[in-house]
């Protein structure tokens, strides 16, 4: 059989058309959502493409990630020949021998060291499947495995054309072949004397057919990634953190999403680009300590939905597939309430699917439509409408825990710091230390603060993210009236979920105030010289610290508690394995602090573990949700007698008060 | 003003503010004005549109500064004096407070609503007789029970065991199962037809549900969780409950509008004596709801019937707690000993229930129970927030804790600093002796 034009090109186009109609029929079903802008800020995206989804920067941040690397640039390289191989079907003229020598030389030479790297690649990816799979299920994929298996047929196929092409030479021509392109020339054994040109054209037809079935494959299977990773890096989210958006509260709307068409198209798009690479469950501490909740599962089933319902909610109809249920295609309901909303499975994708976003609207739709949530709620919600804070403590008794240090009323236009103090620092015990320590600070500093007292409001975090969107909307309003009238400007506040709330949530309120987490303040003043650090803490001992995820991952602040550690201790505090980016969550984000774990390990107790193999006597926290996970943690492993947990400001306050 | 040649008639005046009293109290005069002719100022204080005032004194009576008083014309107060003379001043009526007065005499009788399951009494009902004996006799009215359900005569003669010289009867079978719609059309029937003016029921969830449709559907007051009931001399109702978080009492009038109705929680009211064989009228009513016009429809009971281990320690009366400093599981039979000896349950926080001490279904706080006993003992319990969430409104709290700076001193109305494996038996052992004693000496 010779590559005659007259079979092939029927057969690409075929192939192709059957292709194009695979791709659309998936990808047409993106238009079932709802609109949103994603194409703001061009060079941004064109920037953040060539360092995400040609760089690979994710993927390389774990060393298996490598392979794919070579993989993906070994099919850029090979697009050449891929293309010269196409062409040559239907045009049996065109080669790139028709280049001038250099060229030829160059671009076959590369085409050669990329489908061995290639080779090699798809090689190792299959033995590394199968000994040290990302997680278990990876092991037993047919279509991973397939995929790889037709690959590593393609390079072979394409050194069988070379080969046998170098064959069919004179000696002489044969050799200097050879020499210039030996990967190539090594396969020229194998090629049986005589039958040169059989084991061309067998290579080529074998290489025609498994190039097109492999085309074809792509839509069918998690590598459709192919087509979709780098338009959906491109249009990737911008705006961090992630923010869920207001709804409007008229007589007859739906809130939450019920319907996969809930969803915007681009999230809807997020499902099709999935590789299944399992970054994201792999960081996930739900699904880590056993909860049902998995991430790269979460994007297969919304996608299996949306294929299901697709021709029903195309006509109009309802779906006839539930989102929200049991089994393959649904979300259950346990997965959706047990995230911690810690955002390390976006911090993880490589290419920007956007999972625990899509679980808050699930959350509002079971709250706001169903009032179908866990009981432990009930409590929760009824007190933070009723008296404006967790616990249902009488208002009145929030701005007592600074009986001693006087009145310190926020005046308008005369106080220059709103220290916003929050529910858990005006009430909690425990946190009520932390917003002693960093008054006592703030005055130390000179620093010109005042607070709300009484008429300080629960800033309504827990509300957004447990999908109480409307009780969070009340909240919010009344919040941002009280910080227009009294013209608040800058604020501190000493819990990163106030800090992410009053900053980014409440932009969609209209308020647009100044936020200083304790710990950049604290460095501020260290800094400046306000704090004289009197004192380098020693008696903490070894100390590490504890990433909080909402001042983390949400809000990119890393370095300055550390910072405070290192002014006040002397030295930087040991870090732990997980840290910084990766670090794992308290497990109290997300409202889960208000609800109790019934499956699998309890994640604080994981992440308590976690920071023990330092063996530090001190560990440091910079949230008071945190705060209560490490110190609950460490009492139930019998720890509480030899680690502490202290804030960063009560570890400053020591290394400021006191005097040696 | 016109004068009646024969009688004249008594000039109301015009409201007027006395220069400097104003203390900008928020408007009360305002909003007590009848035909909205007072405007606040900058100040706060009323500015009142003279020719509009009809001469009411509402705003005068509502002042808490006294600062509005009435003022009179010369042509007016030499009427005022001569009425005064003649002596036939006759006291004008308030249109309004007439008739109300008229409304509210055509109410009569004190109603407890007996709430039933499967033809069983909640106690609390009982406990309402009792009261409501209490309030009828000072109102000189009677008291009459109202039983709504399915072959539930029988309770009629309970509740005249219990004081009720009356019972309204509503059995039918569409009243087998509590719905709201049915228990409220039938409550609004009855009410309608035999106007009762002060109507008492349970704090249940039966007693909720139905209370607050029945005033809304009515269009009458009710005050719920009342902790004291009384008549005032005028024939209201003086509901009495915590407010504000507990930081006062505060007692609600229902003065305008009949019936009055007040919910009670189950135990706070004393359980009255039982008069066996008592009688009274029992007067059957017909109405029917049409079990079609009930959008809900009982279709399954699941009854919880495993007692064992599953105990609902939500109504307990006596709770004794157990926290961290229990040390482990088998020491929660010293507290079982107590809470025995008090009629009462075990519960536990959150850390025992971690440790797998005791089961989740005896945690008090944030995410397990909410408790409100009328004693709360907690032992070994440090007392974090999210335990006092659950356990702040119980009406005594005794902690028993070694650690003096544990944050369960700050709500306990008792505190023990010491060791509980000391304290809890030797606590028992001295109740077990006043019981004895108590014996004795009767």
């Amino acid at each position: 059989m010779t590559p005659t034009p007259i079979v092939f090109a029927p057969l690409f186009i075929l192939a192709t058309a059957i292709f194009v109609f695979s791709c659309w029929k998936r990808l047409s079903l993106t238009c079932l959502g709802k609109g949103d802008n994603r194409l703001d800020n061009i060079g941004r995206r064109i920037a953040d493409t060539l360092g995400y989804a040609f760089a690979q920067r994710r993927v390389l941040a774990k060393p298996s990630g490598m392979i794919h690397l070579i993989i993906f640039w070994c099919f850029l390289v090979l697009l050449l020949a891929n293309g010269e191989f196409i062409l040559q079907g239907f045009f049996p003229s065109i080669s790139f021998s028709k280049l001038p020598d250099m060229a030829f030389v160059l671009v076959l030479k590369a085409i050669d060291i990329a489908s061995l790297l290639a080779l090699g690649a798809v090689i190792t990816a299959s033995i590394r499947r199968i000994i040290a799979p990302p997680y278990p299920e990876a092991r037993n994929s047919f279509e991973a495995f397939f995929i790889l298996f037709l690959i590593a047929v393609l390079m072979l196929a394409y050194f069988g054309i070379n080969a046998a092409k170098m064959a069919a030479m004179a000696v002489a021509t044969r050799q200097i072949a050879i020499e210039t392109f030996p990967i190539s020339g090594w396969f020229v054994q194998f090629v049986p004397a005589g039958n040169e040109k059989l084991f061309h054209d067998l290579s080529w037809w074998i290489h025609a057919i498994v190039l097109l079935l492999f085309m074809n494959l792509l839509p069918l299977s998690k590598h459709f990634h192919i087509i979709t990773a780098i338009p959906n890096v491109f249009l990737r989210r911008l705006e961090q953190p992630v923010l869920p958006q207001r709804e409007e509260f008229k007589a007859g709307n739906s809130f939450g999403i019920d319907q996969i068409d809930g969803y915007s198209w681009k999230e809807l798009l997020d499902t099709f680009s999935c590789t299944e690479c399992g970054r994201c469950q792999n960081a996930c501490p739900a699904h880590l300590t056993g909860k049902p909740l998995n991430p790269r599962q979460l994007i297969h089933d919304l996608k299996i939905n949306l294929m299901q319902n697709g021709t029903a909610l195309r006509q109009g109809q309802t779906a006839v597939k539930a989102l929200i249920g049991e089994g393959e295609g649904a979300v259950s309901e346990e997965a959706i309430w047990a995230c911690t909303t810690c955002m390390a499975c976006l911090e993880s994708c490589p290419v920007f699917i956007e999972q625990m976003p899509k679980l808050i609207p699930l959350r509002r739709h079971l709250v706001e439509m169903q009032a179908k949530f866990p009981e432990e709620l009930l409590n929760l919600f009824e007190n933070i409408e009723g008296r404006s804070n967790p616990w249902g403590i009488a208002p009145s008794e929030r701005g007592k825990w600074a009986n001693l240090l006087g009145e310190r009323p926020f005046v308008a236009g005369e106080t220059e710091y709103l220290f916003y103090v929050g529910c858990a620092g005006s009430f909690d015990s425990r946190s009520k230390q932390i917003s002693v320590a960093l008054a006592l600070l703030l005055d130390k500093a000179g620093v010109n603060w005042g607070m709300l007292g009484k008429d300080e409001l629960c800033c309504g975090d827990s509300l957004r993210r447990l999908g109480n969107e409307y009780a969070f909307e009340t909240t919010a309003v009344k919040n941002a009236a009280l910080f227009n009238e009294l013209g608040v400007k800058k604020v501190i506040v000493q819990c990163p979920h106030c800090f992410t709330t009053l900053q980014n949530d409440y932009r969609q309120y209209g308020v647009e105030l100044e936020l200083i987490h304790h710990s950049q303040l604290l460095v501020q003043l260290a800094e400046s010289g306000k704090l004289p650090l009197n004192n380098r803490v020693k008696e903490l001992g070894v100390t590490t610290y504890h990433d909080s995820c909402y001042l983390g991952r949400h809000n990119g602040i890393y370095d300055e508690p550390r910072q405070v550690l290192e002014l006040a201790t002397g030295r930087p505090p040991k870090e732990m394995e997980r840290n910084r980016e990766d670090g794992f969550c308290c497990g109290a984000g997300g409202g889960r602090m208000w609800l109790e774990e019934f499956t699998g390990e309890r994640i604080n107790l994981v992440r308590v573990k976690e920071a023990l193999e330092q063996q530090p006597d001190t560990i440091c926290t910079a949230c008071p949700y945190c705060m209560t996970m490490f110190e609950d943690g460490l009492k139930d492993l019998h720890k509480g007698g030899d680690v502490q947990v202290k804030d960063i400001a009560e570890v400053m306050a020591e290394a400021v008060l006191t005097k040696l | 003003m016109s004068e009646n040649a024969k009688k004249p008639k008594r000039p109301r005046g015009r409201a007027r503010l006395l220069e400097g009293k104003c203390i900008a109290c928020g408007g009360r005069c305002e909003a007590a004005c009848p035909v909205n002719c007072i405007v606040l100022d900058e100040a706060g204080a009323p500015i009142i549109d003279a020719p509009k005032c009809i001469g009411c004194t509402k705003c005068v009576k509502v002042c808490p500064a006294s600062a509005l008083e009435m003022s009179f014309t010369s042509q007016e107060l030499a009427i005022l004096a001569e009425l005064e003379k003649s002596g036939t001043a006759v006291e004008e009526e308030d249109p309004e407070a007439a008739a109300i007065a008229r409304l509210q005499a055509a109410y009569r009788g004190v109603w407890v609503f007996v709430e039933q399951e499967d033809g069983e009494a909640a106690r609390v009902s009982w406990e309402l007789l009792g009261k409501g004996k209490e309030l009828a006799t000072k109102l000189g009215t009677g008291l009459a029970a109202v039983v709504i359900g399915h072959n539930v005569e029988h309770l009629c003669s309970e509740a005249f065991c219990y004081g009720a010289e009356k019972a309204y009867l509503l059995d039918a079978p569409v009243y087998a199962a509590y719905r709201t719609q049915s228990y409220l059309e039938a409550m609004h029937h009855l009410i309608n037809s035999h106007k009762p003016e002060v109507i008492l029921m349970g704090a249940t969830g039966m007693g909720r549900d139905l209370a607050g449709a029945v005033a809304t559907r009515i269009g009458t007051g009710l005050t719920a969780d009342c902790t004291g009931l009384d008549i005032d001399d005028k024939r209201n109702l003086m509901q009495t409950r915590p407010a504000f978080g507990g930081n006062i009492m505060a007692t609600i009038m229902c003065d305008k509008y009949r019936p009055q109705m007040a919910s009670v929680r189950p135990h706070v009211m004393k359980m009255p004596d039982e008069q066996k064989g008592a009688t009274g009228e029992i007067i059957r009513s017909d109405y029917q709801v049409g079990e079609d016009s009930v959008l809900a429809k009982v279709l399954e009971v699941i009854k919880d019937n495993d007692a064992t281990n599953q105990l609902d320690i939500g109504g307990a009366e006596f709770i004794v707690s157990g926290g961290r400093g229990l040390m482990g599981p088998e020491n929660f039979a010293m507290l079982q000993e107590l809470a025995t000896e008090l009629g009462g349950v075990v519960g536990a926080s959150r850390s025992a229930v971690d440790a797998g001490w005791m089961s989740h279904d005896r945690q008090v706080g944030q995410t397990g129970k909410t408790v409100r006993p009328k004693i709360y003992i907690a032992c070994g319990i440090s007392g974090a927030i999210q335990h006092l969430v659950g356990m702040q409104d119980a009406d005594l709290i005794i902690a028993i804790n070694r650690d003096k700076d544990a944050p369960v001193f700050e709500v306990a109305h008792y505190g023990i600093v010491g060791d509980l494996f000391q304290i809890v038996p030797e606590l028992t052992r001295q109740i077990k002796e006043l019981k004895k004693n108590k014996g004795k000496v009767n």
